[in-house]
């Protein structure tokens, strides 16, 4: 059972995604802006990590870079979700080290094939 | 014996005198049609030769004042005589004449000292002519036989001479009245548009004048013929016995009247009997009246009358004649009138135009000073007229920076007309922004000047730039709003497609056709707020371009594996083809994604049953780099030329018919096209109604500067 960190402000989007997640079998632990994402995704290990850009406080690309730093978070997934269809937005993710990026509103069976392919690189590599 | 000689001599008498009467009247008959001073002479002297009478040599001279010489003029029976003989003063017997004004008369010319022998002997006559008054010349008659002439030869001689005195009074009056009409004609030709109405009143007047003293009439009138009205109103009246200027006469009254209505001349031998007489004319003494239309080729201007007051003068054809001559002056004198009346109007008309025009107008001599100004002018510069006029223009209304571009524009409008927009200074310093237009001024093919036109554009710029903020404005908030509607719009996309998973799995199927319907519509609800997003981004010149490298061919495969369920729905196939060098590509991959989908959705839904083909391949551009066509076509229903006409603009689905039926935002299209724009391209179509459509992309395969949208 895989275990994936949703770090989304959105009441709503944090409400659907999560449970349409669940319902396909993960596990989803929620945090609610930057700075409890930094934390929960330092205290606890997941094996997925989606994370919203923009978000209050500190934002989704500083939160990444913050986790890059982190001695044992250099390789935990991160799939960066943005509201802007926008090629820089991608770019500045991937620079701020995330693996993948998806865009908003989220497609499920796009973002799950997302997922899917990340997890099976970290289980080769396992 | 003795009786017969006196019969014979008294047969004689009367043979004579008949003789004389009858040379008298062959004078008169032709005299009466000489018009001619020279004619005059000629009738003379033909129609007093007569052998039988002894009028053998016939001659008329007349005084040089000047030399005082005898000049010949006409002459019969001398055949040896010079056509234009001088005979001087001092010499010949004809002198006598001259000197003392009465007849002499020679019984035998051999006894004179004087005489200037063309007869070896005979006989001479030398009767004076008058003139008003003063002796002009002498008519010589010889016999060639002595002692010819008595009484009843001086009685018939003194009686031709004064006859022949009258003619040539008429002929000479008649010849310097033709000159001074043709003067008057070409003062008038010359005169034309300087003539006033006060002029014209005056100038016939004086036509009248003299048309009166030369006919010998008692009086007359001249109307003009006033087209408005069909009326002829008289302008000129001399001794009718009351001043008529200013009467009103309507065609067929009276005699001026009839001959504007007919306009043929009359005379009216007795006017009081003529049924056509005006009552205007009741209290005056008219006896006979000759009228003529005064005529410019078949237009009527006017007419002219002359009176006579006295029973015993009638009207000939030989007064018809000289009142014809007095006629086209009139006539011109009063077309003049008309001309300088309209070129009166026509220039109050324009200075009208010039007065009211809200138009800044100036004109300016050679040497760019200014001749003058309309009220809009001093309006727009606050100079008024007389502040301005000779200051040079491009000194009054200029800055320093402004000053060497606004002596271009001058310099330039003498030789042409220019335009242009820039700032001027007004009096108090302010600057006004101008539309200026300068053309020069060319009078008969002569450069004289130019004439600036200046439009105050001030507001017109504000408003421009107001309204391109307001249009800024409402990008920025169509932008903002389209986000905002976003968030709450992806909540209502997400929950029902998420509501839509779980009847599934719980089983309660009879939802989910509804819970389809939410989320569709909700997919082209945010589909359309995309797409305005896009479009006010590009209107607000705010869509950037995200340039980086790509594979073609895998972006190709990539798109139609996207769009290829969309496609299958209407149970389309998609073929797609990518040649094999069309290689990378450096450009916007986003924009060019969502290009190649808008086109192959448009495809999808327009279609059925049918055929979409993708294809991509690279052309070689030489110079301008290589592009890369992308190709959708389809076996939809195709467009007319009407509807392609407009398929590019914003909100422009071909009918309303369509959107109904087909759906969409009637946007994609615009923002395909706007984006191919940006991105250095176009986009065409081409298409045949009940066939299909091939909209055809072309781009350039390396994207240099990234472009801003304009």
């Amino acid at each position: 059972m895989a275990k994936i960190l949703l770090v989304e402000d959105n009441e709503m989007n944090r409400d659907m995604l999560s449970r349409r997640l669940q319902r396909k079998g993960y596990e989803v632990e929620i945090a609610v802006d930057g700075l409890e994402g930094v934390e929960k995704a330092t205290t606890s290990r997941y094996d997925v990590i989606l994370m919203d850009m923009s978000l209050p406080e500190i934002d989704g690309w500083e939160v990444t870079r913050r986790l890059r730093t982190q001695e044992g978070m250099q390789h935990t997934p991160i799939i960066a979700l943005t509201a802007h269809a926008m090629a820089g937005d991608r770019e500045k993710a991937i620079e701020a080290g995330c693996d993948d990026y998806d865009t908003k509103p989220i497609e499920l069976p796009r973002l799950l094939s997302k997922i899917e392919a990340l997890l099976d690189g970290r289980r080769e590599e396992a | 014996m003795e009786r017969e000689p006196r019969v014979a001599s008294a047969t004689q008498e009367v043979g004579a005198v008949r003789r004389r009467q009858a040379a008298l009247l062959r004078l008169s008959t032709a005299i009466a049609s000489a018009q001619q001073e020279v004619d005059v002479y000629r009738s003379m002297v033909n129609g007093l030769h007569d052998e039988d009478l002894g009028y053998n040599f016939l001659g008329v001279f007349l005084l040089d004042d000047e030399t005082g010489d005898r000049v010949l003029q006409a002459s019969v029976g001398w055949p040896e005589a010079p056509h234009d003989w001088h005979v001087h003063r001092g010499e010949g017997l004809s002198e006598r004449a001259l000197e003392d004004g009465e007849l002499h008369y020679t019984h035998d010319v051999t006894r004179e000292s004087r005489y200037l022998a063309s007869l070896a002997s005979g006989s001479e006559v030398d009767v004076p002519l008058r003139v008003d008054g003063k002796t002009i010349g002498v008519l010589v008659v010889e016999s060639r036989e002595p002692h010819a002439f008595g009484d009843e030869d001086f009685e018939i001689l003194t009686a031709a001479a004064n006859q022949a005195s009258i003619a040539i009074g008429r002929a000479r009056l008649f010849a310097a009245e033709r000159q001074r009409a043709d003067e008057h004609k070409a003062l008038l030709d010359t005169m034309g548009d300087l003539s006033s109405e006060l002029e014209l009143s005056r100038v016939l007047q004086a036509v009248l004048e003299r048309a009166v003293t030369l006919l010998g009439v008692t009086g007359g009138e001249v109307a003009i013929y006033d087209e408005a009205t069909s009326k002829l109103v008289v302008v000129a009246s001399e001794n009718i016995g009351k001043d008529s200027t200013g009467t009103s006469i309507a065609l067929g009254e009276g005699a001026m009247g009839t001959v504007a209505q007919t306009h043929e001349p009359l005379i009216i031998p007795s006017y009081h009997e003529w049924l056509g007489q005006s009552v205007q004319y009741a209290d005056v003494l008219v006896h006979s009246v000759m009228a003529a239309p005064l005529m410019i080729g078949r237009r009527l201007v006017g007419a002219i009358a002359t009176v006579h007051s006295d029973p015993d003068r009638i009207f000939s054809d030989e007064d018809l004649r000289l009142l014809n001559m007095f006629a086209p002056q009139a006539a011109i004198a009063i077309e003049n009138a008309g001309l300088y009346t309209t070129a009166q109007r026509q220039k109050k008309y324009f200075e009208e135009v010039l007065l009211n025009s809200p138009v800044a107008i100036v004109t300016l001599d050679q040497e760019h000073r200014i001749v003058s100004c309309n009220p809009a002018f001093e309006k727009l510069f606050g100079y008024t007229q007389d502040e301005a006029i000779d200051r040079l223009l491009d000194e009054l209304i200029t800055t320093e920076t402004t000053r060497s571009e606004a002596v271009d524009y001058t310099t330039e409008a003498l030789d042409h007309s220019v335009r242009g927009i820039g700032h001027r200074r007004r009096k108090d310093g302010t600057l006004v922004e101008v539309e200026i237009l300068g053309v020069p001024v060319i009078v008969e093919g002569e450069r004289v000047g130019l004439m600036g036109l200046y439009h105050d554009i001030t507001e017109l710029q504000r408003a421009r730039r107001e309204a391109e903020d307001a249009n800024s404005a409402k990008s920025q908030f169509l932008a903002n709003m389209s986000h905002e509607l976003r968030t709450p719009l992806n909540a209502i996309i997400g929950y029902s497609e998420m509501l839509e998973e779980e009847a599934e799995d719980v089983g309660q199927d009879a939802f989910i056709p509804d819970l389809q319907k939410i989320h569709a519509a909700g997919k082209h609800l945010l589909a359309l707020i995309n797409e305005v997003l896009d479009l006010s981004k590009i209107e607000a010149g705010k869509m950037d371009l995200y340039v980086e490298s790509f594979d073609v061919a895998s972006t190709v495969n990539e798109v139609a594996t996207t769009v290829r369920p969309l496609v299958e729905k209407n149970a389309n196939k998609l073929e797609v083809s990518c040649a094999d060098d069309v290689g990378e590509m450096h450009s916007d991959l986003l924009k060019i994604r969502q290009t190649l989908l808008n086109l192959l959705s448009n495809a999808s839904k327009f279609t059925n049953e049918g055929v979409i083909e993708l294809t991509a391949h690279r052309e070689n551009g030489g110079e301008d780099g290589d592009r890369i066509v992308f190709t959708v076509k389809d076996t939809g229903i195709g467009m007319t030329p009407e509807q392609m006409d407009r398929l590019f603009e914003a909100f422009s689905q071909a009918d309303r018919s369509i959107s109904r039926r087909y759906g969409g935002t009637g946007l994609g299209l615009a923002v395909t096209r706007s984006f191919c724009h940006l991105m250095g391209g176009d986009v065409a179509v081409e298409s045949v109604p009940g066939e299909g459509s091939t909209f055809t992309v072309e781009l350039p395969a390396t994207l240099g500067q990234p472009e801003r949208s304009v």
